[in-house]
């Protein structure tokens, strides 16, 4: 029954789909049960969504991309420099090419806008970084409403010794699906950082895959998903040496509290002749309820010599003394699981240098927990 | 305020507690006057850290006979963070560590929920700042371990010194000692003794905790009690710390109930 959808979402032969959906079998055929019309491009913002994204810091620096269309009327690129080309083709396909450092970062936002009925979008993004070190925030938003579900390609192509920070907030209501297939290819001695927030979504779907092509190229992949009510994220990390001396470090934490479901499963690939590279996983789960659920799957495959490799993958409940210690001074219980929520996902979040991006983001995480 | 000395501040009767299904305290009584130091004395088993985690209000601490009286009220009533409002404050035993919340942050954060409990102005930064740097100084306590994580990597006796500092900041009318001194050395056990003696005052009282008379040598008691199988079993004053320094718990324990003493032993 979901084997439109299925074909349609993810990546390797049928098999490996099949293996890789298995947590979200039931949801996705949920979804494929659905009949779609094509989502309206030129459906009017509510301003509830406007409000999500109109961020003064990055006025003039802002791509907006309303159910899979890119929009004139919210686009605002003056102030990107020449460093940056947006351009458009057909079919709902873009591409972001930059050449030469940004000092301040790009904002893309995707927004999720519902229909009378039913409907769906599809869209492919290529950022190709040919120079310098560039710095991107991505948004997906969506107002409530009849169902949407959202379909997102991106390549990400960082030329040798070339440096991309991305920032990635997904942040969804229970109407909204979204599928993302990111696929990055990392040159040599180039970096890659991104940091993923997941939150919310009926079913949100995330296929990240990393070449590390080049020898010393460089992954910090680091992520945070924090889910309620019946959420259902569901994380698929791939990143594969292919070259010397490249490196990964892994560091996501999930949260899931009253239904929700979360899925991680983080892959780590070593090529022959990726010799001395150095592969680093932390997975750690938090669940706020009896009745939440959280898969975590780590796997490791090493085909070369002389590599180091480590990974962790935890799934527990939060530290009862800890939050008795922070009550018995004074704390109120909602307070004191907030707090604790937080610091379990702070780690993911250190990365960030924008003080006030990361503070966002650390606050749109504990708001997983309700403030009293 | 006058005569406030003299009232009651905590009155427990016949208390009795099970954890995990097993009955720890057994009818405990206890009475504390404001201005009041008390010491908790007992053997390992006796009870002693139950009846502060169950003053506290902690979780799986089950009472099913007897009251506590705090004040005017019900203290087994309310919710831990509203007894730590209401000026009630453990030390605990075993000081919790909890990576990624920082300290500062936290003593801020419990200091302020407290004031709003209670209807007064939360402090500002400034004003907090002012506060814990004073409190730092009397505990000997470096500024360092503010920026870090709520007792992330701090030494046995740093945590018992914060502790004692989060008192002394916290400023709390009755403070429970659970074993303070367990684990410090001699300059450590000064510190804390001096931290304690700088905030006895005539509206606050103390119950100090702990298996050694060393402590009490230091933060001289009012009334030092004896627990033994769940219940007080002997009351008496600083001297009596020593006696049982001199003779072991056993010897209390034969004086109160020699036909248990003979049957079960201590």
């Amino acid at each position: 029954m979901s084997a439109p959808l299925l074909e349609e979402f993810g990546r390797g032969d049928a098999r490996e789909r099949e293996e890789s959906w298995r947590y979200s079998k039931t949801a996705l055929r949920a979804l494929a049960q659905q009949d779609y019309a094509v989502a309206d491009a030129r459906a009017a913002l509510p301003d509830t969504l406007l409000e999500q994204f109109d961020w003064a810091a990055t006025r003039g620096r802002r791509v907006v991309v309303v159910n899979g269309v890119f929009s004139e009327a919210h686009s605002d690129i003056s102030g990107v420099g020449a460093s940056v080309t947006v351009g458009e083709s057909a079919g709902n396909a873009y591409s972001i090419r930059i050449d030469g450092d940004i000092e301040r970062p790009m904002h893309v936002v995707y927004a999720n806008v519902p229909s009378a009925q039913s409907s769906r979008w599809q869209a492919n993004v290529e950022v190709t970084v040919v120079s310098g070190r560039a710095r991107v925030i991505e948004q997906f938003i969506g107002a409530q409403g009849e169902s949407v579900l959202g379909s997102l390609r991106r390549r990400y192509d960082l030329a040798d010794a070339t440096q991309l920070d991305l920032v990635s907030l997904c942040e969804l209501p229970e109407s909204v699906a979204m599928y993302r297939l990111v696929e990055a290819r990392v040159g040599a001695k180039a970096r890659l950082h991104t940091t993923h927030v997941l939150l919310g979504g009926r079913l949100q779907r995330l296929d990240f895959q990393v070449d590390l092509a080049g020898s010393e190229a460089r992954l910090e992949s680091r992520g945070v998903f924090a889910l309620r009510g019946r959420d259902h994220a569901d994380t698929q990390l791939d990143v594969r040496h292919l070259a010397r001396d490249t490196a990964c470090d892994v560091v996501w934490r999930g949260v899931a509290d009253a239904r929700a479901r979360g899925i991680f499963r983080g892959a780590i690939t070593v090529a022959q002749g990726a010799d001395g590279s150095d592969a680093k996983l932390s997975n750690k789960n938090l669940l706020l309820s009896s009745s939440a659920e959280i898969d975590t799957q780590p796997a490791l495959e090493i085909y070369a010599d002389e590599v180091k490799a480590a990974h962790g993958a935890t799934v527990g409940q939060i530290d009862e003394r800890a939050l008795f210690y922070l009550r018995s001074r004074g704390i109120p219980l909602a307070v004191a699981r907030r707090m604790m929520v937080t610091a379990f996902c702070a780690e993911a979040l250190a990365g960030i240098g924008d003080a006030d991006l990361r503070e966002l983001l650390a606050q749109r995480v504990q708001a997983v927990l309700p403030a009293e | 305020m006058t005569g406030k000395e003299n009232e009651n501040m905590l009155k427990i009767e016949n208390l009795h507690v099970r954890v995990a299904g097993k009955e720890i305290l057994k009818g405990l009584s206890l009475e504390v006057k404001a201005g009041e130091v008390h010491a908790i004395m007992g053997p390992n088993g006796a009870g002693k850290s139950t009846l502060g985690n169950v003053l506290a209000g902690r979780e799986g601490y089950e009472v099913t006979q007897g009251s506590v009286v705090y004040g005017d009220k019900n203290l087994l009533e309310l919710e831990p963070e509203e007894r730590a409002a209401e000026g009630v404050f453990l030390a605990f035993q075993y000081p919790v560590e909890i990576p990624g919340v920082n300290n500062t942050y936290f003593l801020r954060a419990a200091l302020n929920a407290q004031r709003k409990h209670r209807g007064e102005a939360e402090l500002d930064s400034m004003q907090f700042l002012k506060r814990v740097r004073e409190k730092l100084a009397v505990l000997h306590l470096k500024d360092e371990l503010l920026h870090r994580a709520v007792n992330e990597g701090f030494s046995g006796g740093e945590k018992k010194r914060n502790e004692i500092f989060q008192m002394a900041l916290l400023e709390p009318k009755l403070a429970i000692l659970d074993e303070t001194d367990s684990g410090l050395d001699i300059d450590a056990l000064k510190m804390v003794a001096d931290g304690v003696n700088a905030m006895r005052s005539p509206e606050r009282a103390f119950l100090v905790v702990t298996h050694y008379q060393r402590l009490l040598d230091y933060i001289v008691p009012d009334v030092v009690h004896v627990l033994a199988d769940g219940r007080i079993v002997e009351s008496g004053d600083a001297g009596l710390a020593h006696k049982l320094e001199e003779h072991g718990y056993a010897w209390v324990a034969g004086r109160q109930a020699p036909a248990e003493a003979v049957a079960g032993g201590v």
